[in-house]
């Protein structure tokens, strides 16, 4: 009996063993099908799809929501960008900080002197360089979206135009001002385009300029009372040895910021 | 009879009455000789020439003629007396915003309207905005009601930013009922926005689900956050803000028809920080409303105990290197800000050198409770040391100094200024020789040889010796002093005794 029994013990082992390798190969199998399957749906997401949003949602076309999803990164990055360099693309004039180069928006080379402002209009600067960033991606936006219509099989004439960037409460539009006309059964014709994102620039610009006033000023500004004025908001402010002084002001909702540079009623070691 | 002298040598120095008036004239004398010898031998380093341009790409600095851009406008003369890179006032006709010490060219370059003189349209005024009130220029006032579809409302006879905040403070509120299609509904908003704009009918106090009313508007479990207040209201299926969020009250009918006050709602005294069941959030007592998706709570704006203290949203309290005030300061140091807000603390650096220090003022909201609010302020050391009397020494409107009478009489720096003392230049010398003393002890011999102090005997005593230490680390990174990491410095301080 214990013969048999050792036997069909080892029966049951190498059954078991048998089993456990084949589950194991398996699972194994099983493990590279899901893995497969991730790879798959990852290529389809990120590869294949649209990364720009589809234009039909089923028989209706969608061009803002196109044109949206097609530039609403480029405009995030870029003007994420901008403002942490003072709003310059290209600054000249300003410090390094930590690698990043911050434009100097009110300066004076002068000891006890209060600062020349560099850059007055600032929202409007802004727009510029931001405006011109994004035209680029703009004119590619507009031919993506032609190239969608015709292989639905619409015909479309994209007119020559500019794109505008316009900051305001709560938004940054970009408005392609170029009239498009789209043509299947019925004509369809658009004017200009109004690409809206969500963003609290508007209000860290005209706070900045606000600041970079009481630079020129008093050669100072206190970043206490704007805090209690504007909760969302927190800034910092770092006094370099040269007078310099970097603003950081960051909508604390967003996460949005903006930076720039004074050098104000900057006094030197000693009297000098 | 036999005199000994005691000379105490740092790097400069205050001495004993008869000799400090002769030093001083002597520092005034080196300090005469750098200013000609800076003017001359540094003339290529000093600012020589009013350049519009400078190659670092900087508008309008006074700046050597070899920092001109090329092709850049230049006069040899200060930026001041130049027509080319005059300051004046630009003005945004977009925005309505000015800014001051603007050259005439950056300002039109951008698109701006310079004036010399302070223009018309940068005269602030009272820009009513619906329930609030903005104090704007008049442009700005048209460009803020135009993005928020309101008709303008600006009025320039009002003067201050307070009085402006005050004009619509009192307004009065509630529902305004309006046809829209064949059904009624209602706006809560003010009684002259419903009279001019709704062309509704006005209940004051009401809110727009009251039932009596019969518009369409019916309660709801959202919250949201309101503009220009600081807690979370319940709104309605029209969209409007109904009273203060409570969780008690959700299906209360009386609730939703009369507007309670912040004090007639929930836990009025406390924050209500993170509550789920009370929306009352206090801005001062550090809560804010603040919206998540579809639902809004008072979010905790304080930072709680920092430093060993209690630190409320708003609060700033100065953070030394060592020692501070009175003279104390470790070489090398300097003062900082912290700033509690939204719940994270922010450093703030004041100037380098010292030539900020920070300054601390504690106001007790209740026995366990105090606010503090700091700043950095120029430290105005400079002309301590020619102060001859207390009054002018501390007179706090001109100067951040501090006195010592008795037997030595000296103005002080409150706060030293920091040197380049490592430099060896002969700034950092003069500064701290100020510092130099000597006093004449007289001795008389008895005869049996023993001496007995007759004159000055105060300055054989430590107390003295000490006196003159602190004069000389007052007047900047000078003599006996520890520095920022708290090592103690060696030199910079003598002894020499004679005679």
């Amino acid at each position: 009996v214990k013969e048999n029994s050792s036997r069909r013990g080892q029966n049951n082992y190498k059954r078991v063993l048998i089993d456990f390798k084949m589950s194991k190969r398996g699972q194994v199998a099983i493990f590279v099908i899901v893995a497969l399957v991730i790879v798959g749906v990852l290529v389809v997401v990120f590869g294949f799809s649209d990364s720009e949003g589809d234009l039909f949602q089923g028989d209706e076309a969608n061009p803002e929501g196109f044109l949206k999803s097609c530039l609403e990164p480029e405009l995030k990055k870029n003007s994420q960008t901008l403002a942490l360099q003072g709003g310059y693309r290209n600054p000249e004039g300003f410090i390094i900080d930590n690698g990043d180069k911050i434009k100097y928006l009110c300066y004076t080379s002068e000891y006890y002197e209060t600062c020349v402002v560099q850059q007055p209009l600032l929202k409007e600067h802004f727009e510029k360089e931001l405006s011109a960033m994004i035209d680029a991606k703009a004119d590619s936006c507009l031919k993506t979206l032609e190239t969608e219509y015709e292989k639905r099989g619409y015909e479309i004439t994209i007119g020559e135009g500019d794109s505008e960037v316009k900051t305001s409460q709560g938004k940054i539009s970009v408005i392609l001002d170029s009239p498009v006309t789209v043509e299947k059964e019925s004509v369809q014709e658009f004017d200009t385009f109004e690409v809206g994102v969500e963003s609290n620039m508007y209000e860290l610009l005209l706070v900045s300029s606000s600041m970079i006033e009481l630079e020129a000023v008093y050669g100072d500004a206190e970043t206490s009372l704007y805090m209690r004025y504007y909760p969302d908001l927190n800034m910092e402010k770092t006094k370099l040895s040269d007078g310099t002084t970097i603003y950081k002001i960051e909508n604390v909702i967003t996460g949005e910021e903006f930076r720039f540079a004074s050098r104000s009623l900057a006094w030197p070691a000693g009297f000098e | 009879m036999k005199t000994g002298s005691f000379q105490i040598l740092t790097i400069g120095g205050i001495v004993s009455d008869k000799m400090k008036g002769k030093i001083f004239f002597g520092i005034l004398i080196l300090l005469s000789f750098i200013v000609v010898f800076s003017n001359g031998s540094l003339g290529q380093e000093t600012p020589s020439v009013c350049c519009e341009k400078t190659t670092s790409g900087l508008f309008c600095q006074n700046v050597p003629a070899s920092e001109c851009a090329a092709g850049a406008t230049q006069a040899a003369s200060s930026c001041e007396s130049t027509s080319f890179c005059q300051q004046g006032y630009c003005s945004n006709p977009f925005e309505g915003t000015c800014s001051s010490s603007t050259p005439r060219f950056v300002c039109e370059n951008n698109g701006g309207v310079w004036s010399e003189e302070f223009p018309p349209q940068c005269q602030l005024g009272c820009c009513v905005l619906g329930e609030q009130a903005a104090f704007v220029t008049q442009t700005r006032c048209k460009a803020l009601s135009a993005s928020l579809g309101l008709s303008t409302n600006f009025n320039s006879k009002i003067t201050s930013e307070v009085q402006c905040i005050l004009s619509v403070a009192g307004q009065e509120k509630g529902a305004c009922v309006y046809d829209e299609g064949f059904e009624k509904t209602c706006k809560f908003t003010t009684r002259a926005n419903c009279a001019n704009v709704i062309t509704g009918e006005f209940f004051k106090d009401t809110l727009c689900t009251a039932e009596e009313l019969g518009a369409n508007c019916a309660p709801t479990t959202k919250t949201a956050c309101v503009p220009g207040r600081d807690e979370v209201h319940f709104v309605d299926t029209c969209g409007n803000p109904a009273n203060i969020y409570d969780s008690s009250k959700t299906n209360n009918n009386a609730y939703w028809s009369e507007k309670l006050s912040k004090a007639e709602s929930c836990n009025p005294d406390g924050a209500n920080a993170d509550s789920r069941t009370c929306g009352n959030c206090n801005y001062l007592l550090g809560s804010i409303c603040r919206q998540d998706g579809t639902t809004a709570t008072c979010v905790d704006l304080n930072c709680g105990k920092v430093d060993g203290d209690e630190r409320t949203h708003g609060e700033s309290w100065c953070v030394y290197e060592g020692e501070s005030g009175n003279g104390k300061s470790s070489a090398g140091s300097r003062h900082y800000k912290k700033t509690c807000s939204n719940g994270e603390v922010l450093i703030e650096t004041c100037a380098e050198f010292r030539q900020e220090s920070c300054v601390q003022s504690d106001t007790k909201l209740s026995d366990t409770q105090i606010f503090s609010e700091a700043s950095c302020k120029a430290n105005r050391w400079q002309d301590c040391t020619s102060q001859r009397s207390k009054d002018d020494c501390e007179n706090g409107a001109r100067r951040d100094c501090y006195w010592i009478g008795g037997t030595t009489n000296a103005c002080l720096p409150k706060t030293p200024p920091g040197l380049e003392f490592w430099q060896k230049d002969q700034e950092t010398n003069s500064i701290c020789a100020q510092a130099n003393t000597r006093c004449t002890v007289v001795y008389e011999k008895d005869i049996f040889g023993d001496e007995d102090c007759k004159e000055n005997c105060h300055c054989r005593t430590a107390d003295w010796l000490n006196l003159q230490k602190q004069i000389c680390s007052s007047l900047g990174d000078c003599g006996p002093n520890v520095n920022w990491i708290k090592e103690q410095g060696a030199g910079g301080f003598k002894v020499i005794g004679s005679g």
